[in-house]
């Protein structure tokens, strides 16, 4: 409906505050706190294992379908710390959407994959079908499936199926999409396309996407945080963290030599 | 030839290097040529019993096997006639309840295991399944006559004989719904989950359509297998002459005309029923293996791409 209105004032949307993850006998991640401001694509990037898929899953908590890491620090949605006790993970996941390494479309038409998270909410049946429509548009996909949308969604190409993730994220208005590796299963041209409909997206929503490829970051990001062991290096335009960072570490992550 | 390159090389130059005429790669190679043909043979011999039984079975079952004595389901006093109705409308009746019973409490517990228990818990879960599926039919039945004739005081009954007999078949509706909800993609549930579905939204909507094949499989196997046990039957029901026309009436089970027919003399009527019921749960074991496959085939292919 709305999902375009900016808020009045420049303030995040998301912000960590001193996030750190515990695991059984290891800290995954160190006291992070990043701010996403409204219409950003923050690319968090960092060598294998450095942590930032976990980071990325810990801004809507899905962290905690892992049995046995411990989340410490806080999450700010528009204000609103999402661990605090009393919140409901389910809300926040509907608020923040993720899109995963490997598309994960349902057994089901490509309508029904789009339409899921509506479904959860019991829209009116012509409320999912707008909806859906525009979803599948912002996502980039709609003039390929709009001939047959009852199609099997396990019968795209895999470069379809993201998008088709992408566009379930999307039905349900989420302010922030949540991005982890979106593209690292796909092919060149499906890369490309995916990374179009990001730089679409980022003009009205926040997206946070974890990324191993620093051409990608450089290709579609805003701003840049660098992840090492855990912690955060360094984080700000891309411009200058690719072309000017001031650590040493993230030099040698960005220009190649471990990562 | 490229062979001069080498030079000196003892190789005549006719010789192809990568032949290969060491003892063991003959002994190999015709190892491998040899079981190949072996196998089927072994098949043949593992097929034999099979279908010897078949042909057994439906040859004494044929000259007596008539659509009245299948359907006759009046009152008869003990083994004196043919008909095997009442034993058909007995079986029926208890495997209805039972199917039901073991159909619940396997998926219940399948999804419970696999989606809600701790790895641990899980695991002893798992544990108790199998050591039940493993465990003799008879002690079952016992189980079954001490819990529900006995202690609740149930008597000989319908209800006694049918949920026994959901004891014994409820590892196996367990185990493959278990195995079907814990086989889905780890991704298709995090997807789910991180779309803002509930638990129970995910495993309505998402989950048991994909572990549907399966689960009916995992039905009609338990149907297969307790369709042809005996002994939990034998021990909590007592037969009755009559159709059972309440939970605590005594029922005939088709195995049981077996159990009482199977020594009867040649020409008798216990022996016609006993070949009669013998081909009839042939028949329904093999029927019920049929629809697994084609049901199971079906569904698979709505499936395809998902487990890459």
């Amino acid at each position: 409906m709305n999902a375009a209105t900016p808020p009045p004032t420049e303030s995040p949307i998301l912000s960590t505050k001193s996030l750190s993850v515990v695991a059984k006998e290891r800290r995954i991640l160190e006291r992070i706190s990043l701010d996403f401001p409204p219409h950003s694509l923050t690319a968090v990037v960092g060598p294998s294992g450095c942590g930032k898929t976990t980071f990325v899953r810990t801004l809507n908590r899905m962290t905690e379908l892992t049995p046995g890491l411990r989340v410490q620090g806080s999450v700010e949605y528009l204000g609103q710390n999402i661990y605090d006790p009393k919140v409901n993970p389910v809300l926040v996941r509907r608020r923040i959407g993720m899109v995963f390494q490997r598309p994960t479309v349902f057994p089901m038409s490509v309508f029904e994959n789009a339409a899921f998270g509506l479904r959860l909410l019991h829209e009116p049946e012509d409320e999912i079908d707008r909806a859906v429509t525009e979803s599948l548009e912002r996502a980039g996909l709609w003039d390929e499936v709009k001939t047959d949308l009852d199609r099997a969604a396990l019968s795209l190409s895999g470069g379809q199926q993201q998008r088709l993730c992408i566009a379930r994220a999307l039905a349900v208005r989420p302010r922030v999409l949540l991005m982890d590796e979106p593209t690292s299963a796909l092919d060149p041209a499906a890369t490309q396309r995916v990374e179009s409909t990001m730089e679409r997206l980022k003009q009205d929503i926040v997206i946070v996407l974890v990324t191993h490829n620093v051409g990608q970051a450089a290709r579609v990001s805003d701003r840049v945080a660098f992840l090492h062991t855990g912690k955060l290096i360094e984080v700000g335009p891309t411009a200058d963290i690719l072309e000017r960072p001031k650590e040493p570490l993230t030099e040698q992550f960005i220009t190649g030599r471990f990562g | 030839m490229a062979g001069a390159v080498l030079g000196s090389s003892a190789v005549a130059s006719s010789e192809n290097i990568f032949y290969d005429h060491s003892a063991r790669t003959r002994f190999r190679v015709g190892f491998d040529r040899w079981i190949g043909r072996l196998l089927p043979l072994l098949f043949a011999v593992a097929l034999f019993p099979i279908i010897d039984l078949v042909y057994f079975i439906t040859v004494r079952a044929a000259p007596v096997l008539s659509l009245g004595n299948l359907t006759n389901t009046q009152p008869y006093a003990n083994l004196s006639g043919d008909a095997v109705g009442i034993a058909i409308v007995g079986t029926f009746y208890v495997m209805v309840i039972a199917t039901g019973f073991a159909v619940l409490l396997g998926i219940f517990g399948g999804i419970a295991t696999a989606e809600f228990l701790s790895e641990r818990a899980a695991g002893w879960v798992r544990m108790s399944a199998n050591m039940l599926a493993g465990t003799p039919s008879v002690v079952v039945g016992y189980f079954g006559y001490f819990a529900f004739v006995i202690y609740f005081g149930w008597g000989y009954s319908l209800i006694a004989g049918s949920l026994t007999l959901a004891f014994f078949m409820t590892p196996y509706t367990f185990r493959t719904a278990d195995l079907a909800f814990s086989s889905i993609p780890r991704g298709i549930r995090e997807a789910a989950l991180g779309s803002g579905a509930r638990a129970y939204q995910y495993i309505v909507k998402v989950a048991t359509p994909i572990a549907f094949p399966q689960i009916l499989t995992g039905i009609f196997l338990a149907m297969a297998i307790g369709v042809g046990e005996t002994a939990p039957i034998v021990l909590t029901t007592h037969t009755s002459l009559l159709l059972p026309n309440s939970l605590t009436s005594g029922v005939w089970f088709l195995t049981y005309t077996i159990y009482t027919g199977y020594n009867q003399p040649p020409g008798s009527n216990g022996l016609a029923q006993a070949f009669q019921a013998a081909f009839l749960i042939m028949v329904v074991v093999i029927a019920l293996n049929i629809v697994v496959r084609i049901v199971a085939a079906r569904y698979q292919k709505r499936l395809e791409g998902l487990y890459q």
